[in-house]
C-alpha cells in the first residue's frame, strides 16, 4: 500500500534525522557522581567551574536561557540543566526535595515564593561577588537569596482599539464595564500576577483586593496561563487591554505591534505602581554547589545585569548597569510600597483569596 | 496426575485445573506495583486536613465535577455519532474511495489532541487567529468564526482526536456482522432504518460500549487541551493545585475524587457489557451486500473528507507549513535544533527509549497476568486481571502526584530520574498490554503446551518453546499500543521529567505555551510520525485493513 511505503520512508528519515542530531546518549539520563565541595567554599572570581549544574526556574525559559549560554561561554565544561515551570511548581519541587536535593540554583519571578522558602530553610546562604552593591531590601536575610532585576505590573494596550483620551489610569479602572471582554491577564498560577495580589492585599486590605478580582471576573477578563499569550493577544488585536510586566509591552513592540504602555495609579490618593523583583538563591546540599555560586556570582555581575537589561527590557538592580534606550526610568515614577518579609508571611492567604474568587 | 490441593483452595472455587504457586504469585505481585499508586492517592485524600476538603466542598468541586461530566458526555456522544456514521459509511455503503478514507479516518489517533487543539486555536482563535484576519482583511470588517476555547471548542476538539477509537471497534464489528440478521429483520417487515436501529445497533452494542469506555476515561485524563481551551476540569484543577500553592492536600483530594469517577465509569461499563449477549456462528459468514447511497452518495463523500480534512489534513498541513518556516528561518532553526545543552536529537530519543521501555515492561508485566487469568481461570485470577486495567481509569496527572511522592520517600535514589516516567507510563498503559495478551492466549489452545510438556518440556521451557512464539505477534501488538500512547503522554512526563530531560511531547507542549509556534512544529511533526508507526503497524493487524 501506497500509505505505508510513505510511512516507512517517513521512519527512515527520523532516524536519519535522530543520527545526524549529536549527543544523543542514554547514558546523559543517570546521575554522576559530582565531587562534594564544601558549600562556603567561594570560588576565585574568574576560575571556571565544571561538572552539571541544575537551575530550577520560574522564569520561562526564553528569559533565561541567553543568560544561561552567555555563563556557559565562560564556563564551557559546565553542563547547565534547566527546568522551568511556575514559581509554586518548581517550589514545590524544591520542598518536596527538601531531603533529596536536586537542584543547585533557583531562580524565581518575584520575592514572595523566594522568602517563604528561606524561611523552610530550603536555601544555603550565599553572599555573590559584588552582592554589597545590590540595594538592602533586595538581599534576603542572612543572604538566604540574592535579588537580581525589578520589574513593574503595567497595562498595555492596542494603539488601534484604544484612543488616548479612554486610556485608563489604575488597575481599577479595568473593572470598568466599558472594557468588558476586552482585557487579558494571567491566571492564578503565574507568579506576577500572584505577587500583584499579594501586594494589593498588603496595600488595600482582603475586601477591597478581593472586589477587584471579582470585578475583573465580572468583566470577563480572560486570563491565560502565561503573558507571553497575553502580549501576543493584545498585540494582534485579540484584546484591546493587557495587565502584564513592563517589559512584555517592550517585547511585543519590538515584533511591530501598535502597542502603548500605562504606568497606572500615579495620581493623588492612589496606591503607585506596583513592582517585584526577580531573585535567585543556592539550594541547601546542592550537587554541585562550586558551579551553584558561579552562577550566582555571573546573575549578579555587569555582564549578567546587562543581558537582563539588554534582552529582556528589565531594570538591572546593580547600580551603574544601563537600561535599554526607551526603557522609562522608574524613577520617574512613584511606586507602592510593599513589605517583602510580611507579604512573603501572608501569602498563603492570598492563594486562598484567588481559591475563594475562583481566580482561574 | 499428582495434584495438590491446599485446604483453602474451596474459598477460590479452584477448577479442575491444577493451581501454579508461582505465577499466582507473579500476577499477585503485579496487582500489587499497581495497586500501590492508587491506595496512596486515597490515603492521601482520606488524610488530607478537614479544612482542605471543606475548603473545596464550598468552592471548587461541584463546578469541576459538572464542567467534567459534562464534557464526557459531550464528547462521548460526538465520538459515538461520528465514528459509528463514518464506520456504517466506509463498511455498509458504496461510498467513493472509501478503501481510503478507512485509512484517513483511523490515523487521527497519530495526532495527541492537544496538538489539534494548538494548531486549530492558532487558526480560529477569534480576532487573533489566522481564518478571522483573514476573513477580516477580505470583507473589511470582522467576520463571525466559531471560536476553539471553552466547552464547545473543547468538545469539538476532544471529539475530533477521540473519535477513531469508537470508529475502529465499529468498523470491526459492523465487518463481522453477520448478512443474515438483518435479512432475517426485512424478512420480518422492518424497513432498512428500523433493522439498522433494531437489529444492527443493539449487535453492536459491545463494540460501542468498548470504543465510548476508551473515549470517556481519556476524556477524564484529559490535561493539555482542556489547559490549552481554557476549560476546567478535575486533572486540569489537580495541575492548578499542584503549580499553586505550596500544598498537595487539595491536589489529592481532587485527585481521589477523579480516580472514583473514574472507577465509576469503569463499573457502569462492566453493567453494560453484562446486560446482554451476543453470539454468532463464525461459520458461514458472509460480508452484507452494501447498502447503495444512490443520490447521497456525494453529501456523505463531502462528510467523511470533510471529518478527514479536520482531523488530519489541518493539522498535518499547518505543522508543515510551520515547519517549513521554522526551516527557513535561520534563528528559530538553531533553537529547534539546540534549546540549552538539549537538542532535537534528544528529545527524539528520549521519548522513544522511555516509551519503548515503557511498552517492553508492560508487555513483561501483562504476561504472568494474562497467564494466570487465562489458563487458571478463578475467582482471584480474574480480579487481578481487572485490577490491572484500573490503570486506564487513573489520570496521568494522579499517577504523577503519587510516584513524586511516593518515590521521594520511599526510593529517593529513582528520584528525578527518568525511570521514573517510565514506571509512570507502564502503570498508565498496563491495562492495554494485559488485555493484548489475554487475547493472544485465548486464541491458543493449552493443548499445544500439553502436548509439549506430555513430551518432556518442563513448564518453562514449554513456554518459552511453544506458547511465546505462537502470543508474540499479539503481544508485539500490545507492546505497539503502549509505545503509541506513551508517546503522547504529557501530564505526567511534564511532572516527573528530571531538570533538562524533555520528550518530544513535553517540548512541543512548552514552546506552543510559550507561543513559537514554527518552533514547536518540527518536534511535533515527529511525534506524530513516530506514532503512525506503530498505529499503523497495529491498524494493519485489524481485520477492517486487510
Amino acid at each position: 500500500m501506497r500509505l505505508y511505503r510513505f510511512l516507512i520512508v517517513a521512519a527512515i528519515s527520523v532516524w536519519v534525522l535522530a543520527a545526524c542530531v549529536p549527543a544523543a546518549t542514554p547514558g546523559a539520563t543517570a546521575v554522576p557522581a559530582i565531587p562534594e565541595t564544601a558549600a562556603t567554599a567561594t570560588v576565585p572570581a574568574g576560575q571556571a567551574v565544571s561538572g552539571r549544574l541544575v537551575i530550577y526556574s520560574g522564569r520561562s525559559e526564553p528569559l533565561l536561557q541567553p543568560v544561561i549560554d552567555a555563563f556557559r561561554a565562560q564556563n564551557p565544561d559546565v553542563e547547565v540543566l534547566l527546568k522551568a515551570g511556575s514559581n509554586s511548581e518548581v517550589a514545590n519541587a524544591l520542598i518536596e526535595e527538601q531531603a533529596n536535593p536536586q537542584a543547585d540554583v533557583f531562580v524565581t519571578t518575584e520575592l514572595f515564593t523566594v522568602q517563604s522558602l528561606a524561611q523552610k530553610g530550603i536555601f544555603e546562604p550565599y553572599r555573590p561577588a559584588g552582592a554589597e552593591q545590590i540595594p538592602a531590601e533586595f538581599r534576603g536575610p542572612e543572604d538566604a537569596w540574592i535579588g537580581l532585576t525589578r520589574r513593574a505590573r503595567v497595562i498595555m494596550y492596542n494603539t488601534e482599539l484604544v484612543s488616548a483620551e479612554e486610556l485608563p489610569t489604575s488597575i481599577f479602572d479595568l473593572t470598568d464595564p466599558k472594557w468588558k471582554g476586552k482585557i487579558a491577564a494571567a491566571g492564578s498560577t503565574n507568579g506576577s500576577m500572584q505577587a500583584q495580589i499579594a501586594a494589593l492585599r498588603q496595600l488595600l486590605g482582603e475586601e477591597k483586593t478581593e472586589a477587584w478580582l471579582q470585578g475583573l471576573i465580572a468583566n470577563d477578563v480572560t486570563f491565560f496561563g502565561g503573558h507571553t499569550d497575553v502580549r501576543k493577544a493584545v498585540g494582534t488585536g485579540e484584546f484591546a487591554l493587557g495587565l502584564v510586566n513592563h517589559y512584555y509591552y517592550y517585547l511585543q513592540q519590538a515584533e511591530g505591534s501598535p502597542v502603548g504602555i500605562i504606568f497606572p495609579d500615579q495620581g493623588e490618593g492612589q496606591i503607585g505602581l506596583i513592582t517585584n523583583a526577580t531573585a535567585a538563591a543556592v539550594v541547601k546540599g546542592a550537587p554541585n554547589p562550586a558551579a551553584a555560586q558561579a552562577f550566582m556570582d555571573f546573575l549578579v555581575s555587569p555582564e549578567g545585569q546587562k543581558l537582563f537589561a539588554e534582552l529582556n527590557y528589565e531594570y538591572p538592580l546593580l547600580p551603574g548597569v544601563a537600561l535599554r534606550p526607551g526603557v522609562e526610568p522608574l524613577e520617574n515614577y512613584r511606586l507602592a510600597d510593599v513589605n517583602v518579609a510580611q507579604a512573603a508571611q501572608e501569602f498563603e492567604a492570598t492563594f486562598d483569596l484567588m481559591e475563594k474568587v475562583g481566580l482561574p | 496426575m499428582q495434584r495438590i490441593v491446599p485446604t483453602w483452595t474451596f474459598l477460590l472455587r479452584l477448577p479442575r485445573r491444577s493451581f501454579s504457586y508461582r505465577l499466582a504469585l507473579a500476577a499477585g505481585l503485579v496487582a500489587l506495583f499497581v495497586a500501590i499508586p492508587l491506595a496512596y492517592i486515597f490515603i492521601r485524600a482520606a488524610g488530607a486536613e478537614p479544612a482542605a476538603w471543606e475548603r473545596l466542598l464550598q468552592t471548587r468541586i461541584w463546578l469541576l465535577l459538572g464542567n467534567t461530566l459534562l464534557l464526557v458526555l459531550a464528547v462521548t456522544s460526538g465520538a459515538l455519532a461520528i465514528g459509528v456514521s463514518m464506520a456504517w459509511l466506509t463498511e455498509r455503503t458504496d461510498l467513493p474511495g472509501r478503501r481510503f478514507l478507512r485509512w484517513m479516518l483511523a490515523l487521527p489517533l497519530a495526532i495527541p489532541a492537544y496538538i489539534g487543539g494548538i494548531v486549530h486555536l492558532a487558526l480560529l482563535r477569534p480576532r487573533g487567529g489566522m481564518i478571522p484576519k483573514v476573513l477580516e482583511a477580505l470583507f473589511g470588517q470582522p467576520v463571525f468564526t466559531p471560536s476553539p476555547l471553552g466547552f464547545w471548542g473543547a468538545a469539538f476538539i476532544l471529539t475530533l482526536f477521540t473519535f477513531p477509537y469508537v470508529y475502529l471497534l465499529s468498523g470491526a464489528a459492523f465487518r463481522s456482522l453477520h448478512a443474515s440478521l438483518e435479512e432475517a429483520a426485512r424478512t420480518l417487515g422492518c424497513r432498512p432504518w428500523q433493522a439498522l436501529w433494531r437489529v444492527t445497533l443493539p449487535a453492536l452494542r459491545p463494540g460501542l460500549a468498548a470504543g465510548a469506555l476508551l473515549v470517556a476515561l481519556d476524556i477524564l485524563a484529559e490535561y493539555g487541551t482542556v489547559a490549552l481551551l481554557r476549560y476546567e476540569t478535575f486533572s486540569s484543577a489537580i495541575f492548578v493545585q499542584l503549580s499553586g500553592r505550596y500544598d498537595r492536600s487539595a491536589a489529592s483530594v481532587l485527585s481521589g475524587v477523579l480516580v472514583s469517577l473514574a472507577v465509576l465509569i469503569l463499573w457502569f461499563e462492566v453493567r453494560l457489557q453484562g446486560q446482554a449477549r451476543f453470539t454468532q456462528m463464525e461459520s458461514g459468514w458472509r460480508p452484507a451486500p452494501p447498502v447503495a447511497l444512490g443520490r447521497w452518495r456525494a453529501a456523505a463523500f463531502l462528510l467523511a473528507a470533510g471529518v478527514v480534512f479536520a482531523s488530519l489534513v489541518v493539522p498535518v498541513g499547518v505543522l508543515l507549513a510551520w515547519s517549513v518556516q521554522a526551516l527557513l528561518d535561520p534563528a528559530t532553526l538553531q533553537m529547534v535544533f539546540q534549546s540549552g545543552s538539549r537538542g532535537l536529537g534528544d528529545f527524539l530519543w528520549n521519548s522513544l527509549w522511555t516509551s519503548s521501555l515503557a511498552a517492553g515492561a508492560a508487555v513483561a508485566l501483562a504476561l504472568p497476568v494474562a497467564l494466570f487469568a487465562v489458563r487458571y481461570p478463578n475467582r482471584l485470577s480474574r480480579w487481578i486481571a481487572r485490577f490491572c486495567q484500573v490503570g486506564y481509569a487513573i489520570p496521568g496527572v494522579v499517577i504523577a502526584l503519587s510516584l513524586v511522592l511516593l518515590v521521594n520517600r520511599a526510593l529517593p535514589f529513582l528520584y528525578a530520574t527518568p525511570l521514573v516516567i517510565v514506571i509512570a507510563y507502564v502503570l498508565r498503559h498496563m491495562p492495554q498490554a494485559v488485555r493484548a495478551a489475554e487475547s493472544a492466549l485465548r486464541q491458543l489452545s493449552p493443548t499445544l503446551e500439553e502436548a509439549a510438556r506430555m513430551a518432556g518440556r518442563s513448564a518453562g521451557s514449554a513456554f518459552l518453546q511453544v506458547t511465546l512464539p505462537l502470543i508474540l505477534p499479539g503481544l508485539l501488538a500490545g507492546a505497539a499500543l503502549v509505545f503509541l500512547t506513551s508517546l503522547k503522554e504529557l501530564p505526567a512526563t511534564l511532572l516527573l521529567r528530571p531538570a533538562g530531560f524533555d520528550t518530544l511531547a513535553v517540548r512541543v507542549w512548552i514552546w506552543a505555551s510559550d507561543g513559537f509556534y514554527a518552533q514547536a512544529a518540527p518536534a511535533a511533526l515527529l511525534l506524530v510520525l513516530a506514532s503512525a508507526l506503530p498505529l499503523s503497524f497495529l491498524l494493519r493487524r485489524e481485520h477492517i485493513f486487510k
